[in-house]
């Protein structure tokens, strides 16, 4: 750690966007990995709409990333040797391996999607199903939930593992509190998605918001841990736009009205919670995740 | 064998002939005084003319790949003052933080030791520049790459030393073997401690593995803008990953503890799919 260090100058608009968005699928789709490989079959209302959502967003990524390049035409040498074209890893660089691990989690993402298209009707490709059912359901959700954990984590391992004070001073934590964010805002836009869908999951509600809970608690244990970490680095967190994203957007929007509102509709002798609030807090999370990267990236930059 | 520079601080002049030496031999730019209109001030001041004392580059970037520092160190009486003047560039580290961040292979290291970004293969995704401990490593948005300090890698490669070494009218750059270098740089700091200079100190002999580029420092490197320990963040990788391993394991338990609470086995699930 030290204060001469360079800032990579990366946009709010491609990096912190893109931590976001990659954040919010994988967290869908571990979410919907875990409740299929946990609850077997009976969260298949979940499942189903995480795996409709992950590969969606994830088609907004790439994009984001190529865009922030220098020379955005060489995105390929992230994958392959720029003269001999033979794949290439740098299993000491974040970047690298979180390349490979993108396209990894893609094909991964893409063939729930399509399995969820072929199973609800919406798509008619029997050899599909043929090939895609000789594989156990376990087997993918085993595999699915670590290529979703990997991509919303890593880019917490890529932000720690630089000399930049702000970012080299809260390793390890960024990468555990960026899956706890990805849970939670995938917890939400799969809650929007089953609304929107007009699916009533009913009692399996419950232990959807009961998981939701306890990463909410998690995000805040982490998020205060890395601001006491960062010691007096943390301070651009507590002025000007950076307090409004961060304590206003990620803590107090994204987690803790969240949560109070939940408990509120949970008091003992009441069970329903209003819809449109439950809609409402939804929102409030991705915007809350949101910036709780944009706040990170770009503080560590400053 | 590898070789390097010896920045010998205390016979520096500040002439900056380094800075042309090295502009001039690698085609790079000038930078056109920005006059930005600041309404502090009431005249024009060009935004990248620094005032402070005789810099003119304030930091290494694209287009500067080498940077003559100016500390002056003087009382409010002015007596007793002096002048420390280092010339900085990058120091081709032995445990190279940038090398290791490149997610494209274009950071290479060459037989000689010395650590060049590959023009043709940089992608410009700037994850180098705050892998570098140091503040080398920057973006130039005239090639869209990341740009540094070579060793005149060309140059080193048909058997010339670097510009700046050549250009330097005091010896204060000597370019060579870096194990060479080590001989001239101890014997040059056991003349000046003989000669009382306490705090004199040589800066490069296990920071980030060693540096082919090191110095010779009359005090702290943090007075001459270095990091006292530099971190090669790549060290805290495992740790890193680790950590965010157990915080994957912590959600799944999360959902593991949400999702079977009730007492059910997996296997009515598969009966309601099929």
């Amino acid at each position: 750690m030290s204060p001469v260090t360079h800032a990579p100058g990366w946009e709010w608009f491609y990096i912190g966007l893109y931590f976001f968005f990659g954040g919010v699928s994988a967290g869908a789709y571990f979410i919907g990995s875990l409740a299929e490989f946990f609850g077997g079959g009976r969260h298949r209302g979940i499942s189903r709409a995480a795996f409709y959502i992950a590969f969606p967003i994830l088609l907004v990524t790439p994009p984001l990333l190529i865009g922030d390049l220098g020379q955005p035409l060489r995105f390929w040498h992230l994958l392959f040797d720029a003269r001999s074209g033979f794949p290439y890893v740098n299993l000491s660089s974040p970047m690298s391996v979180g390349s490979w691990a993108l396209v990894l989690y893609g094909a991964m993402a893409f063939l729930s999607f399509l399995d969820n298209l072929v199973a609800e009707g919406k798509l008619d490709f029997a050899p599909f199903a043929r090939v895609y059912g000789r594989v156990p359901r376990k087997v993918y959700a085993a595999v699915g939930s670590a290529a979703g954990f990997f991509i919303a984590g890593y880019t917490g391992v890529l932000l720690n593992v630089t000399a930049r004070p702000l970012w080299a001073l809260t390793d390890p934590l960024v990468g555990a509190l960026f899956i706890a964010s990805a849970s939670s805002t995938g917890a939400a836009a799969i809650y929007l998605v089953m609304k929107w869908r007009r699916i009533h999951p009913g009692p399996e509600l419950e232990e959807f918001e009961r998981f939701d809970r306890i990463v909410k608690i998690l995000e805040i244990a982490l998020a205060i841990a890395i601001v006491i970490a960062a010691g007096k680095y943390a301070g651009v967190l507590f002025r000007g736009p950076y307090a409004v994203m961060f304590w206003g957007g990620a803590i107090l929007l994204g987690t803790l009205v969240p949560l109070a509102t939940n408990w509120y509709a949970h008091r003992p002798g009441r069970h329903v919670q209003s819809e449109s609030a439950a809609i409402l807090m939804a929102c409030l999370v991705l915007l809350g995740g949101l910036l709780l990267r944009i706040s990170l990236v770009q503080a560590g930059q400053l | 064998m590898p070789k390097g520079m010896f920045v010998d601080t205390t016979i520096c002049i500040g002439c900056k002939a380094c800075q042309v030496a090295c502009k001039q031999w690698n085609v790079l730019p000038g930078e056109p005084a920005d006059f930005r209109v600041d309404p502090a001030e009431k005249i024009p001041v060009a935004a990248n003319f620094t005032g402070d004392s005789y810099d003119n580059t304030a930091d290494l970037t694209g287009t500067n790949w080498r940077r003559v520092r100016f500390i002056e160190q003087f009382p409010e009486n002015r007596v007793g003052g002096r002048w420390l003047i280092s010339s900085d560039s990058c120091k081709h580290c032995n445990d190279a933080g940038c090398l290791n961040a490149c997610p494209t292979g274009a950071l290479v290291r060459t037989d000689l030791g010395n650590v060049v970004v590959r023009q043709d293969v940089c992608i410009g995704c700037k994850y180098c520049l705050p892998s570098c401990p140091f503040g080398v490593v920057a973006f130039s948005h005239l090639t869209g790459t990341a740009r540094k300090c070579t060793l005149c890698d060309e140059r080193i490669h048909n058997g010339l030393g670097t510009a700046c070494a050549k250009a330097c009218p005091t010896g204060s750059i000597a370019y060579g073997e870096v194990a060479e270098l080590k001989k001239k740089a101890d014997a040059r700091l056991a003349k000046l401690k003989s000669l009382g200079h306490g705090k004199a100190n040589i800066y490069g002999y296990k920071e980030a593995g060693g540096l082919n580029v090191f110095y010779l420092f009359n005090d702290a490197p943090s007075v001459y803008g270095q990091p006292e320990k530099p971190d090669v963040p790549q060290g805290r990788l495992v740790v890193s990953s680790a950590v965010t391993v157990a915080g994957a394991v912590a959600v799944g338990m999360a959902a593991l503890v949400a999702f079977r609470e009730q007492g059910q086995s997996g296997s009515e699930g598969e009966e309601v799919e099929k």
